[in-house]
């Protein structure tokens, strides 16, 4: 993301934006449940160019023309359903807390209200799952919702964000880069471990390229 | 499960009555691991009155996953077999001291405590070599969330923590192992 587009409030362009959408959106695929034969075939095809993401991307790519799409959904079972429990809990509210369904996901489900998104009918998974999440950020890229009439400092797609994701999904991608029965996951984990890096690094740039402007309007 | 089935010959004995109203009760007194070529029923011996009387053969099953039970019967001073007899019929054999007192609590039941044989004590303890698997017992107390081991989950579950089926032989180890 470039971002730095003179003048314009706008830091990114539509097609950019698009992008950061369509990378929300595939790691909200992979993460919701076990990706199937089709899904493992279109990421097989994908390419990347030499930036750290790219060579991610290649990676998964590579790794999902070999996969076989029993061992990955054998796999999923045991990061994230288990017996008991799975190897990882990816839910905000216990990266955050140490307990699910706390705080966290309550100030998530005010926000969500706000924002006017629900979950869908059949969709059981608390709404602070990193996949939920991640399809909440490839809405609000792709311009479908709406985080402009969130409060207290959480305004916009980058306080969304900062207040929902910058304080545990990195260490949540770290985890399931070294979950034992991590595979196939180890490139999810590297993307979103990667892309979670742009993004902070990204709104952080925005915020100070818009933080002088916005107090020189202010007076 | 049970792991393995013997047949142990039963003898009992009944003795005179002592008062005119009460009948003969047969009692059961002995186990044999080596059934002998007789009838169920089968008077064996007539000394004084004292009957000595053979019940038949029964079925004694060893489970494995009651191994701990048994250890506890062969470490007692005299290791027993319980033989409970229902109406002068044998109902239930067992080498487990536990659900031998519990069928002693019935009162309709004649349930005795007979020594064990010890060739049927060496093939007990062979049996529990085989099957054993001790559990060590696990006392869970309340900590204080301050402390160290505070109940927090670990963020990520390690392969030996997951649950693995692990009681008797059919316990599996984890996934991939075997």
């Amino acid at each position: 993301m470039s971002g730095l587009s003179k003048g314009k409030t706008e830091p990114t362009s539509d097609s950019q934006n698009e992008q950061r959408a369509q990378h929300w959106g595939l790691l909200s695929s992979l993460l919701v449940a076990p990706p199937k034969k089709d899904l493992l075939a279109a990421i097989a095809g994908l390419h990347g160019d030499d930036t750290a993401l790219g060579q991610a991307y290649r990676r998964l790519a590579k790794a999902a023309q070999t996969a076989d799409p029993a061992a990955v959904e054998r796999e999923f079972f045991e990061l994230f359903i288990g017996v008991g429990r799975g190897e990882l809990l990816p839910y905000a509210s216990f990266y955050i807390t140490g307990f699910l369904n706390e705080r966290p996901l309550a100030d998530l489900r005010r926000d969500l209200a706000v924002m006017g998104v629900e979950r869908a009918q059949g969709r059981h998974e608390p709404e602070d799952h990193i996949a939920s999440l991640s399809e909440i950020m490839a809405g609000l890229a792709s311009g479908q919702f709406s985080a402009d009439a969130l409060g207290c400092g959480a305004a916009g797609e980058a306080g969304f964000f900062a207040r929902h994701l910058q304080p545990w999904a990195p260490q949540f991608f770290d985890d399931l880069a070294v979950a034992p029965s991590a595979d196939f996951f180890r490139h999810v984990a590297e993307i979103g471990s990667v892309f979670t890096d742009i993004e902070i690094r990204a709104f952080e740039l925005a915020r100070k390229q818009e933080g002088p402007a916005s107090a020189a309007a202010a007076h | 499960m049970p792991k393995a089935i013997l047949r142990l010959g039963i003898v009992a004995m009944s003795r005179p009555p002592v008062t005119q109203w009460s009948g003969r009760v047969l009692r059961p007194v002995s186990v044999m691991i080596d059934l002998p070529p007789l009838e169920a029923g089968a008077l064996m011996a007539d000394r004084d009155g004292v009957q000595t009387v053979y019940l038949g053969d029964h079925e004694l099953a060893l489970h494995s996953g009651e191994t701990r039970h048994y250890i506890d019967n062969l470490m007692a001073r005299q290791p027993s077999v319980w033989v409970a007899m229902d109406n002068d019929r044998i109902a239930v054999v067992t080498v487990d001291p536990y659900e031998g007192e519990a069928l002693a609590s019935d009162p309709e039941r004649m349930v005795e405590a007979v020594p064990m044989p010890t060739t049927l004590a060496a093939r007990l303890d062979a049996f529990v070599k085989e099957h054993h698997v001790d559990e060590v017992f696990h006392k869970r107390k309340r900590v204080p969330a301050t402390s160290a081991d505070a109940p927090r989950a670990p963020r990520i579950l390690q392969p030996q923590a997951k649950w693995v089926q692990t009681r008797g032989r059919s316990g599996r180890g984890p996934l991939g192992k075997g």
